[in-house]
């Protein structure tokens, strides 16, 4: 008898250690295992970061190769590193374009990505945060003179004091004047606001847009820009390498909206990383070559090769059109559209890939300052494993 | 009975067997480094102010900064090619040892850097930095120490 309780408390002992066992174990090793997880996750997260960002990809140029299909299937690996540079870290802005969803001129999507840097289990999403922020307080004109007054702040909104700011206004008056006048530096005060004036050439101008490149200790520059905002159905405007190409807004283009029909460029204007300007067309209102028309044709509009132009290293693009006015709709005149290159290169921040709404959690972040087209960016990148 | 005993020295022994895995799987569990642990943290950290000080020194500034002393443009360089939420503290040395930068080169909380357990420190050494006469160059060697402490606020 005594043998038999024996035993049966014995069973229960072992019974109890078993589910102990079972139990508490995995919970004791659970939150290691979490970590252990988590550790191979940042691990990928930082070699897939450095192949992102050191690494040009395949072909070495990918970004600026002619006639770029969706999804491009001569991109054999991808990188965003510049060919041209030693640098680390230094990214092409052709490539960089070629992640902006939407690009009229294809783009590789975030499927593609992934399945090129072997991530087809994972998510990912990349961030280029811009290093502060630039925002237009008023602008004005009287007579020929052009009043700006800007603030440049930190990204928690701390004001930045002694911020160079350097602005370019390019206005039109009436069927023929056009003028762009620089003028700076002028320096933010201890509130990180300045005001500054820039005589325009022109008196009481139709149209003006003022372009601020703001440098801040010599190392970090931003491009910011106002003007009257419209809806452009004129044309976008792409840059691949040395070559500008206009493009429909609407692809396939749509004839069921009112075309601005025939346009003609009267100017393109670049201005440069460090501010120079470079006059890289001027056409008339009649001619052949710079006539396009939107209500009719193809798809790419006009393009033309200006060699040496991504050596230039172009930041803003002006152009002065020949086109209806898309404001009143009505009359053609000189119209005015300023596109930074890359898009990215705004105060605001560039994502791609994955949503990050439900992953924040169980995602890791690895964080490089970066620099594109000479202006430093923080670019973030964030991963998860994703179930197959 | 000397059977029952036998039964009960089973029940003993399986106990302290099931004590001593439990024991060895929790001790090997504290030896684990987890990536939470200081040492991924501050290893993420060092990358990314070797990244920006090495950034910093290609386009020529960090030397510029240093040698004509002008540190509020390194605080200010280094709170735009940093993240936000990354403070940090630096401090410019001389060869003999002796604290060059008279005023404090930092931003965010100090306590952070006394409290944080996942700090950073990042030493930067610079040679020296040229000056122009007279359409010439002259570098002059001056090497300085840069000690930058940095940590998530």
């Amino acid at each position: 008898m005594n043998a038999v309780y024996d035993h049966i408390i014995a069973i229960l002992v072992v019974g109890m250690i078993f589910v102990g066992a079972v139990v508490v174990l995995p919970t004791i090793s659970f939150a290691n295992l979490q970590a252990v997880d988590q550790q191979q996750l940042r691990n990928t997260a930082l070699n897939v970061f450095n192949a992102m960002l050191l690494d040009t990809g395949e072909p070495a140029n990918w970004g600026s190769v002619e006639d770029f299909k969706m999804n491009d299937p001569r991109v054999q690996r991808f990188g965003l590193a510049s060919a041209q540079d030693s640098k680390f870290y230094v990214l092409d802005p052709d490539k960089v374009q070629r992640l902006v969803v939407g690009n009229p001129l294809n783009y590789c999507d975030y499927n593609r990505v992934r399945e090129l840097l072997g991530l087809q289990n994972y998510g990912l999403h990349l961030r280029i945060i811009p290093p502060f922020n630039v925002t237009f307080l008023s602008t004005s004109v009287t007579g020929d003179s052009l009043n700006y007054k800007v603030k440049v702040a930190y990204l928690d909104g701390t004001p930045i004091p002694n911020a160079q700011t350097y602005a370019t206004v390019v206005c039109t008056k009436g069927k023929d004047d056009f003028n762009i006048t620089q003028s700076g530096p002028v320096g933010t005060n201890p509130m990180g606001m300045c005001e500054g004036t820039v005589k325009l050439g022109i008196t009481e101008p139709d149209y003006y847009m003022v372009t601020l490149r703001v440098t801040v200790a010599d190392v970090a520059t931003l491009v910011a820009t106002s003007g009257e905002p419209f809806n452009n159905t004129i044309a976008v405007m792409n840059v691949v390498y040395d070559t500008l190409l206009l493009t429909s807004t609407k692809d396939p283009p749509d004839y069921n909206e009112p075309p601005n029909e025939n346009v003609w460029i009267l100017n393109i204007v670049a201005i440069g990383s460090q501010g120079s300007l470079w006059h890289l067309f001027t056409g008339t209102k009649q001619g052949q070559g710079n006539k396009f028309n939107t209500g009719q044709g193809t798809f790419e509009l006009w393009d033309e090769i200006f060699p040496g132009l991504h050596d230039f290293d172009p930041v803003v693009f002006i152009f002065n059109f020949w086109a209806v006015d898309p404001i009143t709709g009505q009359g053609r005149q000189q119209v005015l559209i300023v596109m930074a290159y890359p898009d990215i290169l705004g105060t605001s921040v560039f994502d791609y890939g994955g949503s990050l709404k439900n992953v924040r959690g169980a995602a890791v972040k690895v964080q490089r300052s970066v620099i594109i087209s000479s202006m430093t960016y923080t670019a973030e990148l964030w991963l998860w494993k994703e179930s197959p | 009975m000397k059977m029952n005993k036998n039964g009960q020295m089973r029940v003993i022994e399986t106990i302290l067997a099931s004590f001593i895995i439990v024991f060895a799987l929790s001790f090997a569990n504290i030896l684990a480094i987890t990536p939470t642990s200081q040492k991924y943290e501050a290893t993420e950290l060092e990358k990314l102010g070797y990244n920006v000080l090495h950034d910093l020194d290609e386009q020529g500034l960090l030397p510029r900064f240093v040698y004509t002393e002008e540190w509020d443009n390194i605080i200010a360089a280094l709170r735009v090619t940093l993240p936000l939420d990354v403070y940090f503290n630096m401090t410019v040395y001389d060869l003999d040892g002796t604290n060059v930068n008279h005023k404090p080169i930092s931003y965010g909380y100090s306590e952070t850097f006394t409290t944080s357990k996942n700090i950073a420190s990042i030493t930067y050494g610079l040679v020296g930095y040229p000056i122009r006469t007279n359409s010439t160059y002259q570098a002059a060697y001056d090497p300085r120490i840069l000690i930058l402490q940095i940590a998530r606020g």
